[in-house]
């Protein structure tokens, strides 16, 4: 996972070849072509925050201004981390051999989505830089939207496997329900947010698409305290009052 | 727990080493002459060799004599080092098998664990040798006094090595493994072909090293040999197909106003790097090409830009028959802080 924070620097070596060995490209799942929209906006200030919350963080076209969908929950955690740049150690002494530091807090800014994700209470780097990603991951799930076409929409599988075995559209293979403390959430939260985001945030609407009671989705969503919170924010904003 | 007694079979004086068989060099460097081991060491005479956290937890303290100790424990923090609270934590973590439970078994008297918190308060002595581990990667390694408490920034020599084709089933060597940490992580991603040859001229590295080894069950995987650089490996020339070193390479001059858990407690013999910090680091750079294997790999880590600048301009200018693709790898800190390359 950390192999992706190793950079090249540029030497200057007379003798070597001029261009700088880059670290091999990502290899980066193919975008389905009806994935169009990068991320919604959710915050109009363009100013770089310093905030470093784990809270929600502002959504922001990266600097790299991609236009075009990029499934960052499909991605392997290296090239997740390609994506990101580790803030913290920034300015932090000569380090190496000079320094006894236990502080192993990390905090990863994602460069095309400008969310931050962060860990601190673990005593190693190795594992803050782990629950960083995974956060990160739901934090992605929860704030990057992506339009649905509902003519043509069918629920991805990552979605059917969060989904009580009652529903009517799920099908044996989707395997068992998957809760929230599996890393496999994330993507499928993700693909719930966008139905939710594509019917105007009605649970009823949702719930028949998925082949569910709406009080069955109303439980799932309540089931996960961030996805509750992501549900509630998107129907205010479409003026519906929050599931509680 | 300490393999003390059979490591020190591998303390034999080993035989004086040969004049080393590469002297293209030997005008512009000094080979460094090992130091006497454990210099800089701050032992506790009476103290029990065993870390902490793998003593048995062996001594029952009633629930409220144990919240009076963190009381007195956190009244000792002074308000500019509020990290100093986490290190509490960590060490009722760590020196207790359950801290909640009542009576909690902690691993040594509460007298003792009073002293230690005071040595680790007043007297700077690193938190890492205080409980006798440093969270490292995945790993929880061992480390006591006289061996360097591996950092933060070494992690990433790990992956390095990962991106090496092949390198499940190669020959490594990890020269001044210190506590073994290095040498137990890159083990641990070996195929049943791959091997580690961990060096050091320190014996307690040694022995730290070899419990480490141990107790992550890579005995068969990770040989220790005892004596400086490349003396152990004679008979393996030219089977590696890499070379991993964090040598020591801070310079002697900077030595004095070094962190006082750095500068006070950490072993100078680890640290030391001679007048420039490049001591080492070129003696090994001289020594590579007669160990590495054609196609082999080698990664060091130093004291950031400079050095590493310096030693990539050294490597691919004057030895550009030897390696090619030298360069120099940034740290989570964006300091150039390690030189890889590959013998040609
Ligand atoms: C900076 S420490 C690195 C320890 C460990 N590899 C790590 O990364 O945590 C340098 C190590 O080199 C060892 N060392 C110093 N001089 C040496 C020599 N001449 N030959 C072999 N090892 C030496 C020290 O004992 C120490 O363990």
């Amino acid at each position: 996972m950390a192999r992706a924070l190793l950079r090249i620097a540029r030497c200057y070596s007379p003798l070597s070849s001029p261009t700088p060995r880059l670290p091999p490209p990502l290899h980066r799942r193919a975008s389905p072509p009806l994935r169009f929209l990068s991320v919604s906006l959710s915050s109009p200030s363009p100013a770089e925050s310093a905030a470093s919350s784990d809270g929600p963080s502002d959504v922001r076209k990266g600097e790299d201004g991609r236009s075009g969908w990029d499934d960052h929950l499909a991605m392997s955690d290296d090239e997740l981390m390609g994506q990101c740049e580790m803030g913290t150690f920034k300015a932090s002494g000569p380090g190496g051999q000079h320094r006894n530091k236990r502080e192993s807090a990390v905090r990863l800014r994602h460069r095309p989505t400008g969310i931050i994700a962060q860990a601190v209470e673990d005593r190693s780097q190795h594992k803050n830089r782990a629950s960083a990603l995974s956060r990160l991951r739901t934090l992605i799930a929860l704030k990057v939207r992506k339009p649905i076409n509902l003519e043509e929409y069918t629920p991805p599988v990552e979605l059917l496997q969060i989904l009580p075995l009652k529903s009517t559209i799920r099908g044996k293979d989707a395997g068992p329900q998957i809760g929230p403390n599996n890393s496999k959430f994330a993507p499928g939260m993700q693909a719930l947010l966008d139905l939710l985001f594509a019917v105007e945030g009605s649970v009823s609407e949702a719930a028949k698409i998925l082949g569910l009671s709406t009080g069955a989705v109303s439980r799932l969503i309540l089931s996960d305290d961030s996805l509750r919170i992501a549900a509630n924010e998107l129907r205010a904003a479409k003026g519906l009052k929050p599931l509680k | 727990m300490l393999a003390s007694a059979s490591a020190s079979a591998s303390f034999l004086p080993r035989p004086k080493p040969k004049p080393h068989l590469l002297k293209r060099l030997a005008s512009a460097l000094t080979p460094p002459s090992p130091l006497s081991p454990s210099t800089g060491a701050d032992p506790d005479p009476d103290q029990d060799p065993t870390p902490l956290f793998l003593r048995p937890p062996a001594h029952p303290v009633p629930a409220p004599s144990l919240a009076a100790f963190r009381r007195r424990a956190a009244a000792l923090v002074p308000p500019s080092a509020p990290h100093l609270h986490r290190h509490l934590r960590w060490l009722l973590a760590d020196a207790a098998h359950d801290p909640d439970a009542d009576p909690a078994l902690l691993r040594a008297p509460l007298g003792d664990l009073e002293a230690l918190w005071l040595r680790h308060v007043r007297d700077r002595r690193p938190f890492q040798y205080v409980v006798g581990n440093e969270h490292w990667r995945d790993l929880v390694v061992a480390v006591r006094e006289g061996v360097l408490i591996p950092r933060p920034e070494t992690e990433a020599v790990v992956e390095m090595v990962g991106r090496v084709e092949g390198f499940e089933a190669g020959w490594w060597t990890d020269l001044g493994t210190g506590s073994g940490a290095i040498a137990v992580a890159v083990a641990r991603m070996l195929g049943p072909e791959g091997k580690v040859f961990a060096t050091d001229v320190s014996e307690v590295a040694i022995e730290v090293a070899r419990l480490n080894v141990q107790r992550y069950g890579m005995q068969d995987k990770v040989q220790i040999r005892h004596g400086s650089w490349f003396e152990p490996l004679e008979d393996l020339k030219g089977k590696f197909m890499g070379v991993i070193s964090n040598p020591p390479y801070i310079p002697t001059d900077d030595l004095p106003g070094l962190q006082p858990e750095v500068g006070w407690h950490e072993p100078k013999l680890a640290l030391d790097g001679g007048k420039d910090g490049l001591d080492h680091l070129l003696h090994l750079c001289e020594g590579l090409s007669s160990v590495l294997k054609p196609g082999g790999f080698f990664v060091f880590e130093t004291n950031g830009n400079k050095q590493s600048e310096f030693l990539v301009d050294f490597l691919s200018t004057k030895w550009d028959s030897s390696f090619h693709d030298v360069e120099a790898v940034l740290d989570f800190a964006d300091i150039k802080r390690f030189v890889t390359g590959y013998r040609r």
